[in-house]
């Protein structure tokens, strides 16, 4: 029983099509409204995180410990005058911002998210390719940046997209090469390897410890991909004000942050998923998602520890580590899985 | 690829450290050309010394250098109390020579701050700015005052130091080396860090003298100049110290050299600390009411090592009770004026940690 099924009997007497369609729709809506709740307590973990880090307090005031600090900040951005640039490229510089918004919470109606007691699977759709799916979704959001930063006509907004665009080609290679290295171990023992669920159950041992070479080379390009200090030449708020987002206010800017934090999320959901065998854990499988959450905020409190202590890597740096480290580290992991999936049966 | 694209990059702009304005021309990311453009922090210091009593002057030299404002003062004194002919007694040269230290290890606390910020670490500013609020509390112990303290006085200093703020000052120096390799670590052992400021923005000690380069800057090039040591001032000639140097003249020298700088400061304090003469913290002849009856004829001039490289006054009397023309001799214009040669065929992001790297302060270079 999973909650679409649970959906689709409360819709049925709509017919097939239109009772599927509808608790599609809902279910979306409803992770739609979740994530964003989560996405809001992470911005709020985050500032609490980096203050004890910095020996600071952090938000304090608004709520108990500062707990609807973040409302009061969303409910600023929202009220705030949107400054629009004189020269901008109209259509573009709206759109940008949504296009980060709808890659970042497609790929999050794609991912599974094992099942919790009472409400059975969370999981939307199972299809055989969510792994291609997820991966396609996620690539729209760099368009979404670039578009910012050409269409805000902005000397920084502009040099911030085209290190936006110099950094995503070189990650983005290895980083599928990573995943190749895992669709060919999962599918010595599953049949369709290009699905997450799929992958998740063929993790008889979490493949981070088969595959460190790969955990380290896709967790990279999950910090890449978020953009957010060593990698965050795109915004490099010291060198180009703010980069692509320069010239972005109010609700739009909102949008690029939350962007960002939805992807550090996003980022740790995979690796947990792909590497550390995702919603199994110990006792009952029936709290999958609690395991998967958990796992996810290890990730995302490594990750915030990063992107505190890191100073900014220069864009020609990164390049040379993307193509002349990354992708030979990539090969050499996909010979290793190769052999161990062949040679051992694994 | 040819055609240079101007960028504008200040004087709003999170890292220009104040309203610094660069006018870049760039080739995609690499910079062809830097022209600095100062004067948005401009007050007409050197003016309003004309206007005022010898003894008031001093809160203009505090505003100038706003993170090493004793550095200003002990500069300005040391000009002002050659010109009037009232040498302050020894307790307060001790008391003065502990302040600029402080003050020193203050700014250069900032300055590393500031520089991680630059490069994208957040993380180090704050445990730079825990320690050196420690340091503005005994400031405001001994005078009421953080930052622009105006503690020293013609002749002196305003106020005597307690026994209490000596006791809080041995407890800074007992604590602080501590502290102070932690905040060292935080940098030098990321290897981030490192590739982003080895090799960059090398200076060669030729141009460095033939720009003026003074303080650190100087020293992180291999030139072991220091007022301190050149022309001693306060008690820099009974303490023993040594002036750090590094041949290697890149950004990541003269962070070395700011931080060796810091830990040399420290033992200054701790031969001093204990040996503070009991007697008058100011000189009779400078009393209260009496003090604006000074009169100055004659010109001096005087240089000290403020935190950021040589600072010198040269002051003008005619007799009066103001002083004809004060001139400052401003460490970090001169060290802002290589900023060209360095960031010459760097890359933007270089260009802002090499502008980090010089430590400037606007207040100072704009006066």
């Amino acid at each position: 029983m999973s909650l679409l099924q649970t959906l689709y009997g409360i819709f049925s007497f709509l017919g097939h099509y239109p009772g599927y369609a509808i608790s599609y729709l809902i279910e979306t809506v409803l992770y739609l409204i979740v994530i964003s709740l989560f996405l809001i307590f992470m911005i709020y973990l985050f500032r609490k995180f980096m203050a004890r880090l910095q020996l600071r307090l952090g938000p304090n005031r608004v709520g108990k410990f500062g707990s609807l600090q973040l409302i009061a900040d969303a409910l600023k951005l929202v009220g705030k005058e949107s400054i629009l640039p004189k020269e901008r490229d109209d259509l573009p510089y709206r759109v940008a911002p949504m296009i980060v918004m709808v890659g970042l919470f497609l790929a999050f109606t794609i991912l599974p998210y094992g099942s919790l007691i009472g409400i059975g699977s969370l999981t939307v759709t199972n299809s055989a390719v969510t792994l291609v799916l997820v991966f396609a979704v996620i690539s729209i959001m760099p368009i979404g940046e670039v578009l910012a930063g050409v269409s805000s006509h902005n000397k920084y907004a502009l040099i911030g997209a085209l290190r936006s665009i110099a950094k995503d080609i070189s990650f983005e290679v290895p980083m599928m090469i990573s995943i190749l290295a895992i669709v060919m171990m999962a599918s010595a023992r599953v049949p369709d390897s290009l699905s997450i669920s799929s992958i998740v159950s063929a993790q008889f041992l979490p493949y981070a410890v088969l595959q460190p070479l790969g955990i380290f080379v896709f967790f990279t390009a999950m910090v890449a991909r978020a953009s957010y200090t060593p990698f965050d030449m795109g915004e490099s708020d010291s060198e180009l004000v703010s980069g692509y987002s320069t010239e972005y206010t109010g609700m739009r800017f909102a949008m690029f942050y939350v962007g960002l934090f939805g992807s550090i999320l996003l980022g740790s959901m995979l690796v947990s998923l792909l590497y550390l065998s995702g919603y199994n854990g110990p006792l009952s499988t029936d709290v999958g998602v609690i395991w998967l959450v958990i796992k996810a905020m290890i990730l995302v409190l490594i990750s915030f520890t990063v992107w505190l202590s890191m100073p900014r890597i220069r864009i020609d740096k990164f390049v040379n580590f993307g193509w002349k480290y990354l992708l030979p580290i990539s090969f050499a992991n996909l010979i290793i899985s190769g052999i161990l999936t062949l040679g051992l049966g694994w | 690829m040819s055609e240079l694209m101007q960028l504008n990059i200040g004087p709003q702009h999170p890292s220009t450290h104040g309203v610094l304005r660069l006018k870049v021309k760039v080739e995609g990311e690499i910079i062809r050309e830097v022209e600095p453009v100062i004067g948005y922090l401009h007050r007409n210091a050197e003016k309003l010394c004309e206007m005022t009593y010898y003894c008031d002057n001093l809160v203009y030299f505090d505003r100038m250098d706003y993170v090493a404002s004793m550095n200003m003062e002990a500069g300005y004194l040391e000009a002002a109390e050659k010109l009037l002919g009232i040498p302050p007694p020894e307790r307060a040269i001790y008391i003065r020579t502990i302040m600029n230290e402080l003050s020193r290890i203050a700014s250069h606390l900032v300055w590393a701050g500031a520089f991680g910020l630059d490069l994208g670490m957040l993380t180090p500013f704050f445990y730079c700015f825990v320690q050196r609020e420690k340091i503005l509390r005994i400031f405001t112990e001994a005078c009421g005052s953080r930052q622009e303290t105006n503690y020293f006085s013609i002749g002196g200093v305003y106020q005597d130091l307690t026994p209490e703020i000596v006791d809080h000052v041995k407890a800074f120096i007992t604590e602080f080396p501590r502290k102070l390799e932690e905040i060292y670590n935080l940098f030098a052992k990321n290897d981030v860090f490192i590739q982003r400021t080895k090799g960059i923005g090398y200076l060669s000690p030729e141009v460095a003298i033939q720009y003026g380069v003074t303080g650190p800057i100087l020293r992180a090039s291999g030139v072991p100049y220091d007022v301190r040591k050149a022309e001693p001032y306060l008690l820099y000639d009974r303490v023993n110290f040594d002036i750090p140097v590094s041949k290697k003249g890149d950004s990541l020298a003269r962070f070395l050299v700011r931080f060796e700088e810091m830990r040399q400061s420290i033992r200054i304090l701790g031969q001093i600390i204990d040996k503070i003469p009991e007697g008058p913290f100011f000189n009779p002849k400078a009393k209260k009411p009496l003090m604006i009856r000074l009169r100055g004829d004659g010109e001096v001039y005087a240089r000290t090592e403020s935190s950021k490289g040589e600072f010198g006054v040269y002051i003008v009397g005619d007799g009066g009770v103001k002083p004809y023309r004060v001139h400052v001799r401003s460490p970090a214009f001169k060290n802002l004026s290589i900023l060209p040669v360095l960031a010459k065929d760097q890359m933007i992001a270089d260009l802002i940690s090499i502008s980090g790297s010089i430590d400037l302060v606007f207040g100072e270079i704009d006066r």
